[in-house]
């Protein structure tokens, strides 16, 4: 895998281009919170010409400012990809398509975002919580909960007056499984 | 009918160990279970008290599943098939919650 500065993106996927690697295969993100505060960007591209091997560039973005160039100017199909990643993770694609390409107009939200809580679920009674041979939710040292809602203590039941929760702290706390009792 | 479809999902209710395991895959939230432990009986002489678990409670809210089958392939121990049926319509979203077990009138009878 290749990796490239955001500044260097838009030429890197050019020079590649004209290398050879003229197919594009797909163009995606993850959402690297916990290792690094960052998303990363992977653009995958092929020479046909040159057996099946894929050419993978990357790129790491600041999470708090996922902006990058777009690359449609330079491979079409990658518009829906940018797309689809620009309102799954809210990576700004300059010069790109900025229409909304799966989710519903009203919608707010980035839901691949690993610290995005499913914020409905959170007043909801999870049926998963109990243990087997339990008919009541009996408080006990490690609890399961369920994928997607944080531990109350760190989203939802906090101080106003106290600054938000670390996105970092809430995306683990929002993977599932037993928790761990937390040091506040 | 094609073991396939996607149509009443079943509980086989002698193999289900209340594990827990269908309730916490599910994405819709849509299963319930109650147990209760109880101890084996007819140990031999000198072993340490065991207890099993005894499924109480078995139901599935149709109006959230959305028949993923991901409780049937999850559950270890083969206790949820698909059936072929359809799931019975409701005249409310109460009547939509089926419970699979059926209450036991007698409840030494699960101790045997």
């Amino acid at each position: 895998m290749t990796e490239a500065l955001p500044e260097e993106w838009l030429a890197a996927a050019e020079a590649l281009r004209a290398d050879g690697f003229e197919y594009f295969d797909w163009l995606g993100c993850v959402d690297e919170i916990g290792r690094r505060d960052c998303f990363r960007i992977v653009l995958v591209i092929r020479n046909l010409g040159q057996g099946a091997e894929p050419m993978m560039l990357s790129c790491l973005l600041p999470r708090d400012h996922p902006q990058i160039d777009s690359v449609q100017g330079v491979f079409a199909g990658a518009a829906w990809h940018e797309r689809e990643a620009a309102e799954l993770f809210g990576v700004d694609f300059v010069g790109g398509d900025h229409r909304r390409l799966l989710l519903s107009p009203g919608f707010e939200g980035t839901p691949l975002r690993k610290d995005e809580v499913l914020a409905a679920r959170t007043g909801m009674s999870w049926p998963g919580a109990k243990e087997p041979g339990e008919s009541e939710i009996a408080p006990n040292r490690r609890r399961m909960v369920p994928p997607g809602v944080p531990d109350p203590a760190l989203w939802g039941n906090r101080d106003p007056s106290e600054p938000s929760a670390d996105p970092a702290a809430v995306a683990e706390s929002a993977v599932g499984g037993r928790v761990r009792r937390r040091r506040i | 009918m094609s073991s396939s479809s996607h149509r009443w999902i079943r509980l086989i209710e002698p193999a289900c160990t209340s594990c827990m395991i269908c309730a916490r895959e599910c994405p819709s939230w849509c299963i319930s279970i109650d147990s209760h432990t109880e101890p084996v009986e007819g140990l031999p002489p000198g072993a340490r008290n065991r207890t099993r678990n005894v499924l109480d409670r078995f139901a599935i809210d149709w109006s959230l599943c959305m028949y993923c089958g991901i409780c049937v392939a999850e559950c270890p121990y083969d206790a949820l098939e698909w059936a072929g049926d359809l799931t019975e319509p409701g005249a409310g979203r109460e009547s939509l919650v089926e419970e699979m077990v059926q209450p036991r009138s007698d409840p030494g009878l699960g101790v045997q």
